[in-house]
This record gives C-alpha cells, structure tokens and sequence, in this order.
C-alpha cells in the first residue's frame, strides 16, 4: 500500500502526462485502487491549483471551452427544466388540493426548484454531457499523443486543456442552473394553468415572494462546487487514459459514475452546511 | 558514403544528444539496461529494434516526456532530467518530435495545427508573418493545398507530411521520428524518407529516427543502432551491418 501512495505522491513534476508508463508493480485493487484514485484526483486538483494563476492566461481557449460547454447543453437543460417544471407542479398539486392550498403551488415549487432540484438535476445532466464529453476529449488526446504533442511542443497541457475546462464548467454551471430554474418556472406556470388560470405575473410574484436569501445563496454557492467537481473529474479520467480506444470509453463512462456520485456528496455537505449557519444567524 | 560527408567534415564535432548508462523500467520489467548514445550535429541515426523494446522510450527520454531511472541524458549539453517546465520549454523549441500516431491536433485545422506551436513558442504576434511561416512549412512537405482541411479529411502520408511540417515550423535542430514510414505504402515511405533527407540537408538538422522499415533506414541513416535486451547491440553504418555475420544482425536485413 505504501508503494502505491508513494508512487502517486512522488511522480515527478512534468511526468503526469507522460502516458500509460507509471511504475505501479502489481495491479491494484478495492481499497487500495480507491486510495490510489483519491490520491490521484488530490494531486491532480493540486496541479489545476498551482497552473490556475501562472503565466500566461490562456482566456481565449477558456471562453471557447465556456460558449461550446454553455451552448451545447443548453437545448438538453431547457427540455429536462421545462418538464421537471411540468412533472413537480402535476404531482404536487393533487396533494395541496386536498388541503385546500392551492395557491401555495407556485411558492412550493420554486422553493424546491430553487433550493435543490434545480441544481441537482442540472448538474448531473452536465456530469453526463460535459464530464463525459471532457473525459472522451482528453482521452482520446491521450492515446493519440496529441497531449504529448503539446508537451513537447512547449505547451503546458494542464494549463492549456485542464485549467479552461475546469473553469469553464465552474463558471458556466452556475449559469446553466438559473437558466434551468427558470424555465422549470416556466413549466411549473404552464401546469398551473393546466387546471386553472394565474397570470404569468401573479405566479412569479407568489414564486419569489416564498424565497429567501438563504434559499438562493447556498444554492448558488454549491453549483460553483457541482461545475468544478464536474469539470475536475472529467479531466482526471481523460488525462490519465490509457489502454487504446477502449480506455477511452472507460474514462468517459468514470467521469461520469464518478462526478455523479460526487455531486451527491457536495449536495450532502452543502445542505448540512446551510443548515447550521441558517440556526447560527437566527 | 557521401551522405555522411558533410558530418565527417564537420569541424564543430560537438555532439547535440549524450546519453550514458540509462536504465528505465516498467512495471518491475527493465526495458532500457544500459543505453549510451552520442548524436552528432547534423548526424542521421536510426536506431532499429523489435516492436516493445523501448525505443520510443529512449527517445521519450531525451525531451522529457519520460524520465529515466538511472543514468544521463544531456540535450545540447544540458541535462534533461533536472530542468524545470521553463528550461523543459526552451530545451523542446529546438527539438522537434515527429510522433509515431502524427499526434495531429483534430480539433483544429492544418493552418492552426501550424499556428500553435508558432504562436506559443516564438512569440510571433504579426499575422502576416505568421502565415508566411506556416505557408513556406506546407510547401516544404508539398501540401500548400490542405491548409484549410481537417486532419481527419488527410490521409494517412499527407498527416505524416503535416507533422512534420508542425515540427519544422520552429527550425529545430534535432529531430525524433517515431516510426515515420509506419503504416504508409511503400511509394509515400519512399518520399517521407527523401523528405527527411532533404531536412537533414537544408536545416543541417540532427535525427534520430526510430524504424522497422529498412528501406528508410539504409535512405536516411548516418549511423544504425540495433537495440536488443536493453542495450544496443550492434552499431555501423548500413552496409557493414548488413555485412555483419551475427546472426541476430543477419536476420534484420535478410529482406533487403
């Protein structure tokens, strides 16, 4: 166990792109395969950390990354919002009804949006398309050499493909997240209407006025989370690929079982969190 | 004979690669056991080995891509293993590296597959200029046609002459083939072997070329190394290898 951990610990600074080559002597497993992931990703994160404010910026690829990660899943986003929307607002309804508080439908829609599953939902859609997306790309860059390529070409590959995909999903999730609020809204308004009438004003006025800062804050905060754990991962996997071809269908498939799982763990933390400062400020 | 003139004649014999008593192994099993190898300025060496025996890897070692367990590897002079990423990059903009899979960027097209070691490396901010160097790198390989292609619209021998012409962009003054002529038909080997020549000639570049083909080996070679087991086995130039009695030796040019 020792062997391994030094081994990913000690590999040597300019060696992390240097292919399928890392001087493991047996094949690990179970716990140890965890620990070597876990130790794998941490140094990873630490590479992005330290390339993240060297010279030079690379902002023209990073507004690329940005628009083509924003305007891919846009389409993908919208759909799944407007029918989450739709779907909440049907199921919720019968139940309120009920109880004779149906004008409560929009405030408890928006705040279940708003606060959990809005982010939640989006960012899986995002693990599944960009973490993917990002694992395949730079997996497949790996087994065709073209990361070395760049290596030898005097190009810093975790400053050039890492650290702009990493902050692109970091950036752009939060971003993809009130747009996907906010068509849930949108079809929320649309099954309210459905069985009844309430002008698209009156719903937005009864919507916000049931949120709170420490609805929206936390919420926010934890996206910017969601998109790095995303972006993160999907460079992890991509840029230790090995094994051909079909080590790039594995790294795709693992970023995103793995940013999926993480999101879940961050989503775990940050309800946990918001809840103690929310009984702290009270 | 001739072909080696111009180096025998050279007065600056200093060598541009020095490589002593490197060891790498991997997964527990030694690949490289005792590698010394020193490359002339303007010298073609081929080296010529079995699939698997760690010819990439040697030449992975001398721009840093992989690091040696034991030994020296000297680029101009200049140790390769302690450099950091800034002396790494100024050492990799002399040294071109032509990879066995192209290694094209698909992303992007020819020109910007040009363009982005330019870009980077020599801190060219002038447009015109720019695409002066990239035109005069495309017609040096014969394709000023493909500038606005994608890789994936070339084929296999027009890659080939892609990167090189990435490579040589930046005027390097060594050059790394990894397998040019791998997976070409004879008459596109023929002319990447004549491409590599003429580089030799009009850079006064340094190779190192790492093959199976034998044809390219005997058009191209200065100087071959058989590397069997870790070391090199045999050395000289291709008629006296061809020569050689060894059986070993033999069975490498029992084609030709």
């Amino acid at each position: 166990m020792k062997k391994y951990l030094n081994n990913i610990f000690n590999r040597k600074k300019h060696t992390e792109g240097k292919n399928s080559t890392d001087d493991f002597h047996e094949p690990p497993s179970g716990l140890q395969n965890f620990l070597l992931e876990l130790g794998g990703l941490s140094r990873f994160t630490g590479n992005f950390f330290r390339e993240l404010f060297n010279y030079p910026f690379e902002i023209k690829e990073f507004l690329k990354q940005s628009y083509r990660m924003g305007l891919s899943t846009l389409p993908l986003i919208g759909i799944t919002a407007f029918i989450m929307g739709l779907v909440l607002t049907l199921q919720s309804r019968p139940v309120l009804v009920d109880f004779g508080a149906e004008s409560w439908l929009p405030g408890m829609i928006s705040v279940s949006i708003v606060r959990e599953i809005g982010p939640v939902i989006t960012a899986l859609i995002c693990a599944g398309k960009i973490s993917s997306g990002i694992g395949a790309e730079l997996g497949s860059m790996r087994v065709t050499e073209q990361i070395d390529a760049m290596e030898v070409s005097g190009t810093n590959p975790i400053k050039y493909l890492v650290v702009t995909r990493v902050l692109a999903t970091t950036f752009m999730i939060p971003i993809l997240v009130f747009y996907s609020d906010a068509i849930a809204f949108y079809g929320s308004y649309v099954a309210v209407n459905m069985h009844g009438y309430i002008s698209l004003q009156l719903f937005i006025t009864q919507a916000f006025d049931t949120l709170h800062y420490f609805d929206i804050i936390p919420a926010t905060i934890k996206t910017f989370f969601f998109g790095f754990a995303i972006g993160i991962i999907g460079c992890y996997k991509g840029y230790y690929s090995n094994k051909g071809t079909e080590g790039v269908g594995r790294s795709a498939n693992s970023a995103v079982v793995i940013s999926s799982l993480v999101i879940f763990i961050i989503d775990l933390i940050a309800v946990q969190l918001s809840e103690i400062i929310h009984i702290f400020s009270i | 004979m001739e072909k080696n003139k111009h180096i025998l004649n050279n007065t600056n014999n200093d060598y541009v690669v020095e490589i002593e008593h490197l060891q790498k192994s991997f997964e527990g099993r030694m690949i490289l056991k005792d590698i010394n190898l020193k490359v002339k300025r303007s010298e073609n060496v081929v080296i010529l080995g079995k699939s698997g025996i760690g010819k990439s890897v040697l030449i992975k070692c001398i721009v840093g891509l992989i690091y040696p367990d034991k030994g020296s590897v000297k680029v101009f002079g200049k140790e390769v293993t302690p450099m950091n990423h800034k002396e790494l990059d100024e050492m990799r903009t002399r040294v071109g590296f032509i990879f066995q899979s192209n290694a094209l960027y698909d992303s992007m097209t020819v020109r910007e597959n040009l363009e982005f070691p330019l870009r980077r490396n020599k801190t060219i901010t002038n447009k015109k200029e720019i695409n002066n160097m990239v035109y005069e790198a495309l017609k040096n390989v014969g394709l000023s046609d493909t500038i606005d292609k994608m890789p994936a619209e070339l084929s296999g021998g027009m890659r080939k002459r892609i990167g090189l012409a990435r490579t040589l962009i930046l005027k390097p003054e060594i050059i790394l083939y990894d397998e040019p002529t791998t997976g070409l038909d004879p008459l596109t080997s023929r002319e990447i072997s004549k491409l590599i020549n003429t580089i030799q000639n009009k850079y006064n570049a340094s190779s190192i070329i790492i093959t199976h083909d034998l044809e390219c080996a005997k058009r191209t070679s200065n100087r071959i190394l058989i590397l069997q087991d870790g070391i090199f086995y045999a050395e000289g130039n291709f008629d006296d290898l061809k020569k050689n009695k060894d059986p070993f030796v033999k069975s490498f040019f029992v084609t030709v």
